[in-house]
């Protein structure tokens, strides 16, 4: 099929690589939408997909990374998360931002990346909060500390999950561009 | 840091930045943002699928790791049961009464009839502040936003809120956007229970405007009074503390919520109904 189109091996290999990342997306999207925030009782519900969007767009670069991350928080926005108008601009433009910072002051490691995801999904979860305070039924402010920093927290222990997967997806293709 | 700044990446940030914008006010004007349906009917299946599989894996979990407090749930129940039976009989002739009573004075008999489409959740709105899922039937099942959502036992669950072709969003009642015309079954007082999730208090609903010499006591059962939107009789919850308002002048009582959201499985969506 891939000849019938005249495509390449490596740009076979980079639809194979875009399509697991999307894959990933929907997995955890699921995963946030289906299993985590199922129990209503604890108020902290962890997001996940900044985390994701971070790492991807770190190891991919801030334009192609930067293009799916608007594409991903577009999917988490659409598939009905609250605020998340805010999301689409918040996450794309900090996790570009990140890779920006990562590639020209830190590097792609593990820590500097977790450092971004743990940066950039409490400023997501921030800016929500901010507009909660002020937009009837208005949140109490103790919440930040006794909700929001509890579902961040659990959010970064998925972080290096996410970037172990797209350190593996990103190689996809690395030996042949070479 | 700057150079490192493309004109690519300086557009994708200006694309991202306008197309926030453009969602807040097109969801500002049409009260719903455009595309969500689609996006939403796309991942239902997905969904569906996710949360059968979720489902399958904590009722083996259950099985395995519950088994034994199950089993103690079981003869509590049966216990509950036998005295509950006992009630049913005292009722029985109560409702005897009742009737000829009614007959007596030429009252009308209440009747709710009650048009149900069951429907399984299938996913959960990921927000710490705001308590609503998504089921996986919509309009094709005949389900309309306002419609109440219900447990097997009559628990008032919540409201779908937003509805696609096969799918529909339920605000929970612990969520604080949503308002019930309310009333204590033993007392009569009158008052309205919202959601206390914006107030800390997670878990819990909080009743309102209840009068100030109001006698309140705990375990009390709170009902739905019957408007437009929710019929009459159904059980929101029930009292576990009261305390005076920020004004001093009204009385306000927080509930356990009747439906036990954290195990829900499966909800009924009241289509139709008669408020007599």
């Amino acid at each position: 099929m891939f000849k019938y189109f005249h495509l390449t091996k490596l740009q076979r290999l980079g639809i194979l690589k875009w399509s697991l990342y999307g894959l990933l997306t929907l997995l955890v999207l699921l995963l946030q939408t289906v299993v985590l925030s199922k129990h209503t009782g604890l108020a902290s519900k962890p997001a996940l997909l900044p985390g994701l969007i971070v790492c991807v767009c770190v190891r991919e670069g801030p334009e192609k990374g930067g293009a799916y991350s608007i594409l991903a928080a577009l999917l988490w926005c659409l598939s009905g998360a609250d605020f998340g108008n805010l999301s689409v601009a918040v996450v794309p433009v900090g996790a570009m931002l990140a890779a920006v910072l990562c590639r020209a002051v830190l590097t792609l490691r593990f820590f500097p990346t977790a450092l971004c995801c743990l940066a950039v999904t409490l400023l997501d979860a921030s800016v929500i909060f901010a507009f909660k305070l002020i937009l009837p039924p208005a949140v109490a402010l103790p919440n930040y500390w006794r909700v929001l920093l509890p579902a961040v927290a659990a959010a970064m222990v998925f972080v290096p999950i996410h970037y172990g997967l797209v350190k593996l997806i990103s190689r996809i293709g690395v030996h042949d561009a070479l | 840091m700057k150079k490192h700044l493309s004109a690519k990446t300086k557009w994708l940030i200006v694309v991202a930045v306008l197309l926030a914008g453009l969602l807040t006010i097109t969801a500002a004007v049409n009260r719903g943002r455009p595309g969500e349906s689609l996006i939403q009917t796309a991942l239902t299946p997905f969904r569906s699928a996710a949360s059968t599989l979720v489902r399958q894996v904590e009722r083996y979990y259950d099985y395995v790791f519950r088994y034994e407090s199950l089993q103690a749930e079981n003869e509590e129940l049966k216990r509950k049961i036998i005295a509950m039976e006992e009630d049913v009989r005292t009722a029985d002739a109560l409702q005897r009464e009742n009737e000829r009573l009614h007959q007596l004075l030429g009252l009308s008999q209440e009747h709710e009839d009650y048009q149900r489409v069951s429907a399984y959740i299938i996913s959960w709105v990921d927000s710490s502040w705001k308590s609503a899922f998504t089921i996986g039937k919509g309009t094709n099942s005949g389900i309309r936003t306002n419609m109440v959502a219900i447990t097997e036992y009559g628990q008032v669950v919540g409201l779908v809120t937003d509805v696609g072709p096969n799918w529909a969003t339920v605000t929970t009642v612990l969520d604080s956007s949503l308002g019930i015309s309310a009333t204590v079954a033993s007392t009569g007082y009158n008052g309205v229970v919202e959601g206390a999730l914006a107030t800390g208090s997670e878990g819990l609903l909080r009743m309102n405007y209840l009068p100030t010499d109001s006698v309140l006591r705990n375990n009390d059962q709170v009902l739905t009074t019957g408007s437009t939107v929710y019929p009459r009789g159904l059980i929101i919850g029930y009292i576990t503390d009261a305390d005076f308002d920020q004004t001093g002048v009204a009385k306000y009582a927080l509930l356990k919520p009747a439906a036990e959201l954290d195990d829900l499985e499966q909800v009924f969506i009241i289509t139709e109904y008669e408020n007599q």
